[in-house]
């Protein structure tokens, strides 16, 4: 029983008031994300990061972790109540929770909408607690040729699962890797492509990356559209807890997609968004009348609902567990650890327990603190959309530019972040994603420190990587999924993406 | 030129450039990797995922690839707002966080054209002065203080 022991360890650190602090801010920050449109909860996590500098390790990664799972459910009131999802996570529970909306039938689904993700979430919680453990106790284990092959099937899995073209999405990983080795070289201490720039002696630095490709894009995205007043419908929000019927139409899809939101988290570019689509797809599947879907059907707001919040914990698993992180969200909250002097990984359960344990903790009381958040103060939430761009938009770029200085004490910094935010804007209107890019960039020093120790022990023999069993296997997977995109099964799920989208 | 031309001669430029820097920096051998190593696997596989690129930018029809991109947009205030961060990075150390930011705030705002003078001077001053205090007091970051210690 030495979970128990370790979860009322976890408890005991949540409590003291600087994380409890944390936590409620980390909540109520992504609630308000989420419900906002034009800023995600990725940007969101890059723009607080300063903001958890001077605090301990604890408490910086409880409060960017509510952000995450805060978004979550905030997401889905904005997608029922206005039709605007207020992120991409949400957006499907706008086809049928709108609907509901209309219908009259508003509260059922914010309820359903809030107990989904609540039940998600802490099954998700208590399902990584469990996995993350004995993961990274078989994770010491791993060498170099396992650490190499594995970070590179993630960054190939992540490429695939890219929302626009795989060729693309790795053009991008490749330039991030490009981009993550820019500074001095890690054994001859050579400068590598810093163009005779001293600030690049010690490499791009995350913050810039992050706040231009997240936060300023994000804000030049939005500055050039014309503002529009948001209609908000007009509708008198009760019976928030949904009916017997509505729980008996909804258990499975809410068990359906926490199981499959916890997979999908954990591999290496689902997150999220791809949870809610393919949740959607399988209820609409599964469901005894497919044709009421896109009318308002409770399913279709409970299962994807259920399965973003569910993903939050299983991606955390690979970051915590194996110190790689699945998609750009954990990309942040990876530098967050670096920034922290913490390199997350297999030994990081044991040598800072009060980070693993502690955030797991918070994360129980986190999904409390978003149902009493959520609930009752909806009302609230929806009137904040009301609130202007052409006033939010300049803190947003004040955050970006602080975030940029604080890390490195640089004005330098400020313009990198200002060259990755209008490269990131034309990115975005090139069509190209800067997700891959990112981890591309978080994960590009990693993968060279690991092949070049791997061909050391090797004595430069790539056979390396297919004698030792875990490095072969994991190289198996990645053969199998480019052999299985040519024979187009991913090609049919990334049609039925489009679809959705459409 | 189309959009998806562009982009492809754009990496591909960058691939020959990093791809040529890289066995400037050494490559090695396999038993003892070079600085080069990596970037020179990165470079020369973007530069063949480019040259696709570069080949579908030809045989894919013009009326597929969409419309101009900055038809309709308020395109000059991304001008705007970038030239204003960048003046701003270069004027901060010697102007100082408070005067520089507020300087900083009042451009973005009167950009937007949608406040009343009063309120755009106050909200940049309380911006300013509100920051400052979160992460410099608060937070201990560490701004330059500039002109007037301040």
């Amino acid at each position: 029983m030495d979970w128990v022991h370790h979860i009322l360890y976890g408890f005991q650190v949540t409590f003291i008031p600087i994380n409890l602090l944390f936590c409620s801010i980390g909540v109520v920050v992504g609630t308000l994300v989420g419900v906002l449109p034009g800023i995600g909860p990725t940007a969101a996590m890059a723009l607080l990061l300063p903001v958890t500098f001077k605090v301990s390790a604890a408490s910086s990664i409880i409060m960017l972790a509510g952000i995450l799972y805060g978004a979550m459910y905030g997401g889905s009131t904005t997608s029922i109540l206005v039709n605007i999802p207020g992120e991409t996570a949400s957006i499907v529970t706008c086809l049928d929770g709108y609907q509901m909306a209309r219908k009259g039938r508003a509260g059922p689904a914010l309820g359903i909408a809030a107990w989904g993700s609540f039940i998600a979430g802490t099954i998700s919680v208590i399902a990584m607690m469990f996995v993350a453990n004995p993961l990274a106790r078989l994770a010491i284990k791993f060498g170099p040729p396992e650490y190499f092959a594995l970070m590179c099937t993630g960054l190939l899995f992540v490429t695939y699962l890219a929302q626009g073209s795989v060729l693309r999405a790795i053009m991008m990983a490749l330039t991030g890797i490009i981009l993550g080795s820019v500074g001095l070289d890690l054994i001859t201490g050579q400068p590598k492509f810093t163009l005779g720039i001293d600030e690049l002696q010690d490499g791009v630095g995350v913050m810039p990356v992050i706040m231009g490709l997240f936060g300023l894009t994000e804000v030049f995205q939005n500055i050039e559209q014309r503002a529009e007043q948001t209609e908000i419908y007009q509708t008198k929000v009760k019976n928030l807890w949904p009916s017997l019927k509505d729980w008996m139409d909804s258990k499975w899809a809410i068990t359906r997609g926490t199981v499959l939101g916890f997979f999908l988290g954990i591999l290496p570019g689902g997150g999220g968004t791809l949870s809610s689509f393919m949740s959607y797809a399988i209820e609409k599947r599964v469901s005894k009348h497919p044709e009421d879907f896109g009318k308002g059907a409770i399913e279709g707001v409970a299962g994807p609902e259920s399965a973003n919040n569910s993903s939050c914990g299983g991606s955390l698993i690979p970051l915590m567990s194996l110190g790689i992180p699945p998609n750009v969200t954990m990309a942040v909250l990876f530098s967050a650890f670096i920034i922290h002097g913490i390199q997350p990984g297999p030994l990081m359960i044991t040598e800072h327990p009060d980070v693993f344990w502690g955030l797991i903790a918070s994360m129980y009381l986190g999904n409390v603190l978003l149902l009493i958040l959520n609930l009752p103060l909806i009302g609230l939430w929806v009137q904040l959309l009301k609130v202007p761009y052409s006033i939010l938009f300049p803190l947003i770029l004040l955050f970006c530019v602080i975030g940029s200085y604080a890390t490195g004490g640089s004005a330098t910094d400020i313009i990198f972040m200002l060259f990755f935010g209008v490269g990131g804007y034309l990115m975005r209107k090139f069509r190209y994603e800067a997700a891959a890019l990112v981890l591309g960039f978080v994960l590009g020093p990693m993968i060279e420190r690991s092949l070049r120790q791997s061909l050391l022990i090797s004595d430069g023999s790539f056979s390396i990587f297919f004698t030792h069993p875990i490095a072969a296997v994991t190289i198996g997977v990645a053969l199998l999924l480019i052999i299985s995109s040519t024979m187009g099964f991913v090609k049919k799920r990334r049609k039925a993406f489009e679809e959705f989208k459409e | 030129m189309t959009r998806d031309l562009t982009s492809s001669l754009f990496f591909l430029m960058v691939s020959v450039v990093v791809f040529v820097g890289s066995i400037k920096l050494g490559l090695g051998t396999t038993r003892q990797p070079g600085p080069g190593f990596i970037t020179f696997g990165a470079s020369g596989l973007l530069g063949i995922l480019s040259l696709v690129e570069l080949v579908r930018a030809f045989t894919v029809r013009q009326a597929v690839q969409g419309e101009p991109m900055f038809k309709g947009t308020l395109w000059y205030r991304i001008i705007l707002s970038a030239l204003a961060i960048l003046v701003y990075a270069l004027v901060m150390p010697t102007l100082g966080y408070l005067i520089a930011t507020f300087l900083l705030m009042l451009c973005l705002y009167i950009m937007m054209r949608e406040q009343r003078w009063y309120w755009i001077i106050i909200s940049s001053l309380l911006s300013s002065l509100a920051s400052y205090y979160l992460f410099s007091k608060l937070l201990n970051c560490q701004f330059p203080d500039g002109l007037f210690w301040f």
